[in-house]
């Protein structure tokens, strides 16, 4: 090995012989994304990257339209919308023919052959191989008949599920063991990408870097900088209905989509996803005009970039000539969590602490100054709303009561005086964080203000974590006392949020705050596998008013993100949901 | 015949330094490290799916199987499967490790020759103006931070910014014009940076050779400066200058350039041991820390030799 | 040793010391240098002593105020005193850069020396294979693993730096020594009898005291960088505030136009490592014995 690599860097720095790939007169994309995928194989496509590269080189069965905000499904590799039975327990799905995986080595003579519904069954068992390491095997735990037993008796993929079945070549049946609401929005998952096992098989652990699907694209490079894709000439082809995928002329004309309306897509040739996560490096190449050519603005250069926030944000008149733009805010929001576990402030044995706890979280709650977090840290652009139901779902409630997101120290005073806490017994408060600069800057705000409610400086300390991997790995431990967490929406479905406080998914699973309320939980229960409806959404409101209530977070605020794009490029970008599955509708002038 | 009889003396000598890193790295690793079964482990995990995954990872094997499975993979030089991505270790670390070298290289070079270069004039010109000139010089470099440095030059010199003459991002190396397109950007900032530490080095070191009674000798007797710099001073002073060269370089090959290659956007090797000691992946960590331990034997026996070549008076005993 | 012509009335001593003092007297960039550096150690013991600078962590103020009566050099992004937060590091600098730069430099000239001396037999290779080892290791990882391994203990910093900055220092003392140790002087010293302890340390190791100094400046200003990132990892000033940090805060404010917090912390550094550079290269020429004046 270390002649080659010596070989390789000779040839490396002498090479004149050596010659790029012949990009001449191929349409080339340039997208860019804040952080970079570890695996690309579904069954381990837990990030927003991950994604992004997934959904290009895979098809799922279903996807999100295009440009129809609120989101809403379509079929993708599925040829129609799912029939559902009366109990809501069997989905039959019928798939398209004729969809052909690409050529690889691992098929018999590198021709790929055609995906039929044996695929979807092989890749969702997949998850449920413990060999696998899925990461998104918890989407289906327990809902899909058999398939946790098939676990159990060994993983074995020639033994049949009952509840996930091949019906004929073209057909799929799942049969659940409880009405599942959000089953089709997790088959627009990458998690539910559709694999070949030859592909699994012949590449072993290097199946996930070395995709073998069906979708838009192929990958012809991936590394800890990019990946590059290249047009799958094999894809279905499928001209694009504008008013099918939800084009509405006065939100969309001004960014020249009508063009697109015909067209078969992939409509670029080769489309390169830069992981960027140095937001001014990012910033850089996007400016140069010859490198990346779609960018969210950086934090620090928001005053110099725009010229308004409100009402309407607008670009100075230098950017607005080069660039599109396109704000909205973020399907997630961020929040700060109390660890009910810690007896400190938390559930506590002797009820009248556990009261006193109660008072003190929201005492506490009283001192977090929104608006000045939100002007810090969000450039005032943050858009913050009481409770877990985030303005993104349809369920959220614009009318709700604002007074859990009250800045109000006296208030505070009050409460702490009235519960019997003084200076002394007051117990230590101590947040976590990863160790940058934000959170560090973002602890000593909140000690700040809590030093106005009467909290002893010394009582309030920040555990640092080296890493995000530590950090997440102390809370799912249930060690961190006061924890700051994002969450990203799945999908748009207030559902997906309402789970992290409902008591049996705490720690490891992602209820951080280890909230176990009974009234909540039943409610949960029963909400979950309502389809969408006005009584629904009444229940997970009265939800919502019960995690406010107890004060077990200081909840939330979903960032506005401010996407821009080169004027030569025709796209309406979204970054997660719709999020990768719009790449392949980006066409370049 | 007898430098060979004598590095292979070394080299056995220098198993027990590789035994130490690796039984160390290693145990630091295994009870310190970060934990890849949390972010394996996705949203919602049951302890049942927590005791797998740690099954997977080899985890839950005892310690010194797993030291000994180590030392057998730096034998044979493979690492197996990275656990972030799948992909062989060996695979990646043929992909990114030229790539490191043919990043750093021009600016290790020229960063020291440039420091050797400034020094000379300083020690020269010891206690005049142009003395405290290149050592106030050599200070600021010094207390600059890296960082402000990599993104001052990327506004100046590659952004539309500034100057626009040099790309921002990227690594599309075909020819050797592509690669001084790419490379000289981040060679300026790496020399800027180092040139302080390396100037302050050298200078000293000269300093001290030119008090020595050979060299005032040599004055007395008439010698033109520069024959009096480079025949007698900077030959001794070679011994010192050369050690912080070569004890330099096991890092500087293996272990890359990680806020460079960060902002960049140059896939070497840095970034990836980074996010493998940030994430805990073992099998890229054991490759890395391993061939850094093998590297610097290497380097410890190149540097006696030298030794030996250099001064008559050190003998090989 | 010649004979100096001493300036009016009082004699000079004619030991190393009372001449090297002498010496350096009478130069003024060392003696402003020592100035600076004294000017220093004052704001940090009166930080210690709780005199000023206390008030680095209340985030009473706007966010980015400029310079003004009411904050001196400007406020950061959060709303915090700059010039407070800037005395307050003086104190974290003493504390972390000096003690580390002075240990880890003590510490590799002794190991240096003894390996340098018994070159190629045993102390030596234990010495070396102890510093290849720690040298070998990647850094973050060794400081992660120490931060992890020493959480609740307040030098848990300082002795992650000692323990990985040592040896290079050491391996440079370890180069000079084995040159030295085949001097005539050395010859000398051991014809007439001296026991070796006394070879090593008082006839050696004072000849590479150039080296230890410009090393122990060296190690000082990588201290305090070091200090940043150590800090965050959960090691470093658990709470407090140094110039690292300011800076490291500050990286982002500069894209957005506010300079006050890079440019204090900057220059804050810059003045006293200058300063320290100017006094411990008039030191080493006082230092030096062949120099008979300034």
């Amino acid at each position: 090995m270390p002649a080659r690599l010596l070989i390789l860097a000779l040839a490396l720095l002498l090479s004149a012989c050596a010659r790029g790939p012949d990009t001449d007169g191929l349409k080339i994309y340039r997208h860019s994304l804040g952080g970079a995928p570890s695996s690309l194989d579904p069954v381990q496509s837990a990030t927003v990257y991950a994604n992004h590269v997934v959904v290009n080189v895979y098809d799922t069965l279903y996807a999100y339209k295009y440009l129809k905000r609120p989101y809403e499904l379509k079929p993708n590799l599925a040829a129609a919308m799912p029939e559902v039975s009366d109990d809501g327990l069997t989905y039959t799905i019928p798939i398209k023919k004729g969809v052909y995986f690409i050529d690889d080595p691992a098929f018999p003579g590198g021709k790929g052959r055609e995906v039929t519904a044996a695929d979807f069954v092989y890749s969702m068992k997949r998850h449920f191989d413990p060999k696998m390491r899925s990461q998104g095997a918890w989407l289906w735990a327990g809902r899909i008949e058999g398939l946790d037993a098939w676990k159990k008796a060994g993983a074995h993929y020639d033994q049949e599920v009952p509840g996930l079945r091949a019906l004929d070549r073209y057909t799929i049946q799942i049969r659940l063991t409880r009405p599942y609401p959000q089953l089709i929005h997790t088959l627009a998952q990458g998690f539910s990408a559709i694999v070949p096992h030859e592909a699994v098989d012949y590449y072993g652990r290097e199946f996930s870097v070395h995709p073998v699907g069906s979708g838009p694209f192929k990958l012809e490079t991936f590394d800890s900088v990019r990946a590059v894709l290249v047009r799958n000439p094999k894809y279905r082809r499928e001209p694009i209905d504008l008013a099918y995928e939800g084009y509405d002329p006065a939100r969309h004309a001004r960014y020249g989509i009508a063009g697109i309306e015909g067209k078969i897509p992939p409509l670029v040739d080769r489309l390169e996803i830069h992981f960027i996560k140095e937001s001014l490096s990012r910033w850089n190449s996007f400016t140069k005009g010859d490198e990346i050519q779609y960018a969210t603005i950086p934090k620090e250069l928001l005053n110099e970039v725009l010229l308004q926030k409100q009402p309407k944000i607008v670009l100075r008149k230098r950017y607005a000539d080069k660039y599109f733009m396109l704000a909205g805010l973020e399907n997630g929001f961020v929040h700060t969590d109390f660890n009910m576990k810690d007896p400190a402030i938390g559930y506590n044995s002797d009820p009248e602490r556990q009261k006193r706890n109660h008072a003190l979280r929201c005492a506490i709650r009283y001192a977090f100054d929104w608006a000045e977090r939100n002007r810090t840290f969000y450039n005032d652009m943050g858009f913050v709303f009481p409770g877990i139901i985030p303005p993104v779902v349809p369920e959220y409630d614009p009318d709700a009561p604002r007074d859990a997101l009250e800045h109000n120290p006296d208030k505070g005073r009050r409460l702490l005086a009235e519960n019997g806490w003084t200076a002394d017994n007051l117990p230590t408060l101590t947040f976590g964080g990863v160790a940058s600069v934000d959170s560090r800057q973002m602890f000593e705000q909140f000690r700040g203000w809590l030093l106005k409610i009467g909290y002893p400086r010394e009582k309030v300390q920040f555990d640092s974590y080296a890493s995000f991997g530590d950090y997440n790995r102390a809370v799912k431990q249930a060690k961190v006392m006061i924890i700051g967490m994002g969450w990203g929406l799945d999908y748009p479905d207030a559902q997906n949020t309402l789970q992290l406080f409902y008591g049996p998914n705490a720690s490891p699973g992602s209820n951080a705050s280890n909230f176990n309320d009974p009234e909540y939980n039943r409610l949960y229960e029963i909400s979950s596998v309502m389809q969408p409806s006005p009584e629904r959404t009444r229940l997970y409101r009265k939800m919502n008013r019960i995690v406010l209530d107890a004060c077990v977070t200081i909840s939330g605020l979903s960032r506005r993100n401010i996407y821009l794009w080169h004027k030569n490029v025709i796209s309406y970008p979204d970054q997660s949901i719709v999020g990768g599955f719009h790449l392949k509708y980006v066409d370049v002038k | 015949m007898e430098i060979l009889q004598y590095a292979l003396r070394k080299f056995i000598t220098g198993i027990p330094l590789i035994l130490g890193v690796t039984f160390i790295s290693f145990l630091l690793m295994v009870y310190f490290g970060p934990d890849k079964t949390y972010e394996l482990a996705g949203k919602n995990a049951t302890p049942e799916q927590i005791a797998e995954i740690r099954h997977q990872l080899g985890y839950d094997r005892p310690f010194l199987v797993r030291y000994g499975e180590y030392l057998r993979e730096l034998v044979t030089l493979d690492f197996g499967y990275s656990d972030s991505t799948g992909e062989r270790v060996s695979h990646i670390l043929e992909r990114t490790i030229p790539i490191s070298l043919a990043l750093i290289l021009p600016g290790f070079v020229l960063g020291n020759l440039l420091g050797i270069a400034l020094a000379l004039v300083a020690a020269h010109h010891r206690g005049r103006w142009l003395d405290k000139l290149i050592m106030g010089g050599s200070v600021v470099g010094m207390s600059i931070s890296f960082l402000i440095v990599i993104i001052a030059f990327q506004i100046i010199f590659c952004s539309n910014y500034g100057l626009g003459w040099f790309p921002v991002r990227g690594w599309n190396v075909y020819d050797f014009w592509d690669y001084l397109r790419y490379v000289t950007v981040p060679t300026l900032a790496t020399v800027f940076v180092a040139l302080g530490y390396n100037t302050r080095f050298y200078r000293a070191v000269l300093v001290e050779e030119l008090g020595r009674d050979h060299v005032r000798t040599a004055r007395a007797f008439g010698a033109p400066p520069a024959e009096v710099l480079f025949k007698h001073v900077l030959k001794n002073a070679m011994i010192p200058i050369i050690t912080r060269i070569m004890f330099s370089i096991p890092f500087v090959v293996v272990s890359g350039a990680l806020l460079i290659e960060s902002y960049f956007g140059i896939p070497g090797v840095g970034l990836v041991t980074y996010d493998a000691i940030t994430t805990g992946d073992q099998p890229v960590l054991k490759a890395v820390v391993g061939l850094t331990a093998v590297l610097f034997v290497l380097v410890l026996i190149l540097n006696d030799i030298f030794y030996k070549l250099v001064d008559p008076r050190v003998s090989l005993q | 040793m010649s004979a100096t012509a001493a300036p009016a009335a009082r004699p000079v001593s004619e030991s190393l010391w009372g001449k090297a003092w002498y010496k350096f007297r009478r130069d003024r960039f060392g003696m402003a240098g020592l100035a600076v550096v004294l000017v220093y150690l004052v704001i940090a013991l009166g930080v210690w002593l709780g005199l000023w600078g206390q008030h680095w962590s209340s985030v009473e103020g706007p966010m980015w105020a400029p310079p003004g009566p009411d904050y001196w050099l400007g406020t950061n992004i959060i709303g915090q005193d700059i010039f407070e937060r800037a005395i307050y590091s003086t104190k974290t600098a003493f504390e972390v850069g000096l003690v580390v730069a002075v240990l880890s430099t003590a510490l590799g000239g002794v190991l240096g020396a003894l390996a340098g001396y018994w070159s190629n037999r045993w102390p030596d290779e234990l010495i070396l294979w102890l510093m290849g080892v720690l040298d070998a290791i990647p850094f973050y990882l060794f400081v992660a693993a120490i931060a992890f391994a020493l959480q609740d203990n307040p030098y848990a910093m300082h002795i992650a730096m000692i323990a990985t900055f040592w040896t290079t220092t050491a391996r440079l003392v370890r180069g000079e020594v084995i040159k030295l140790k085949n001097f005539e002087f050395v010859e000398a010293a051991r014809a007439i009898g001296l026991p070796q302890r006394l070879i090593i340390f008082r006839h050696i190791l004072p000849n590479t005291f150039h080296i230890l100094l410009v090393q122990a400046t060296i190690v000082f200003v990588s201290a305090i960088k070091s200090e940043v990132i150590l800090s965050f990892l959960g090691l470093g000033v658990k709470d407090g505030v140094s110039w690292g940090v300011m800076i490291a805060e500050s990286t982002q404010e500069v894209q957005a136009g506010h300079f006050s917090n890079f440019v204090t912390a900057s220059a804050f550094l810059f003045v006293l490592v200058m300063a320290f550079n100017l006094f411990s290269d008039a030191l080493q020429d006082a230092l030096d014995p062949r120099k008979v004046s300034a």
